[in-house]
């Protein structure tokens, strides 16, 4: 493993692993902080994860689910099809840990790896994976998007 | 201390704001290397790696015999939709409302 490629994600969720596990996997938590995408899997080990733009034209994922231990741990293969260079790139590794921490916190910790031949990948995906996670908690704790609840704020303050 | 006071505590040192930039440059480095590259004891880089791993800001992971320290931005995006969106996104609609009133 090439440490300098492996990028890591961690970040505490008030909530169960099960809760966590929920918005990873289920279609109506994850259109929500994933770029509205629509995503058609079982998440079983060798199932595909197939993630569709959101008026299901164009496939912009499609994965394997290589390890799956709900609600713990979710290993998949990453390929970002969406970028005709991207999708030329070697496939890389993504790993979601849960771990349950006191007072009903989970910690999630994200590692995207295997990206040593995968540049343009591995760049795009940084600032891609902050977001989605910084989402995933929002939706996680409050049941709403982050975008919307931005919304909200300014006509809150406008109003 | 709440998890937003750690995050701005480990900020508030120039060697550990320092370290962090040079995870920003390379990622998945060792203690030798991160203490290689300060002005200070390697048991004083140690004290300070200790501090930005408690704020979540860094990721320590066992490689072999090896320690590899990985960036963590997700607690500096937290903190930025926080402390820094929401209150620029009121000063925009407070300067939009403006012109609106001076221009009615």
């Amino acid at each position: 493993m090439a440490a300098e490629t492996t990028q890591v994600y961690q970040l505490y969720i008030k909530a169960s692993p099960e809760q966590v596990w929920e918005a990873i996997t289920s279609n109506e938590f994850r259109g929500k902080y994933f770029h509205g995408s629509i995503v058609e899997s079982t998440f079983k080990p060798g199932s595909r994860i197939r993630a569709w733009s959101p008026d299901h034209s164009a496939l912009w994922n499609d994965n394997e689910v290589i390890e799956s231990d709900p609600p713990r741990r979710l290993v998949h293969t990453w390929s970002s099809l969406y970028d005709t260079e991207m999708a030329g790139e070697p496939e890389s590794r993504v790993t979601w840990e849960i771990t349950p921490q006191d007072g009903g916190i989970s910690k999630l910790t994200l590692t995207h790896d295997q990206l040593d031949r995968s540049p343009k990948t591995a760049g795009s995906v940084s600032g891609g994976w902050m977001l989605i996670l910084c989402g995933l908690k929002t939706v996680v704790e409050t049941g709403e998007p982050l975008t919307a609840s931005l919304a909200g704020m300014q006509r809150t303050q406008a109003g | 201390m709440d998890d937003d006071d750690r995050v701005f505590k480990a900020l508030a040192d120039p060697t550990r704001r320092h370290l962090l930039d040079r995870l920003f440059e390379r990622d998945g480095r060792t203690l030798g290397d991160l203490a290689s590259g300060e002005d200070m004891t390697r048991f004083g880089v140690m004290r300070h790696l200790r501090v930005l791993e408690d704020a979540g800001l860094i990721v320590v992971r066992r490689s072999g015999r090896e320690k590899r320290h990985y960036l963590n931005t997700v607690p500096i995006q937290l903190i930025y939709e926080r402390w820094i969106d929401k209150y620029r996104a009121g000063r925009v609609s407070a300067l939009a409302d403006l012109k609106k009133g001076l221009e009615a």
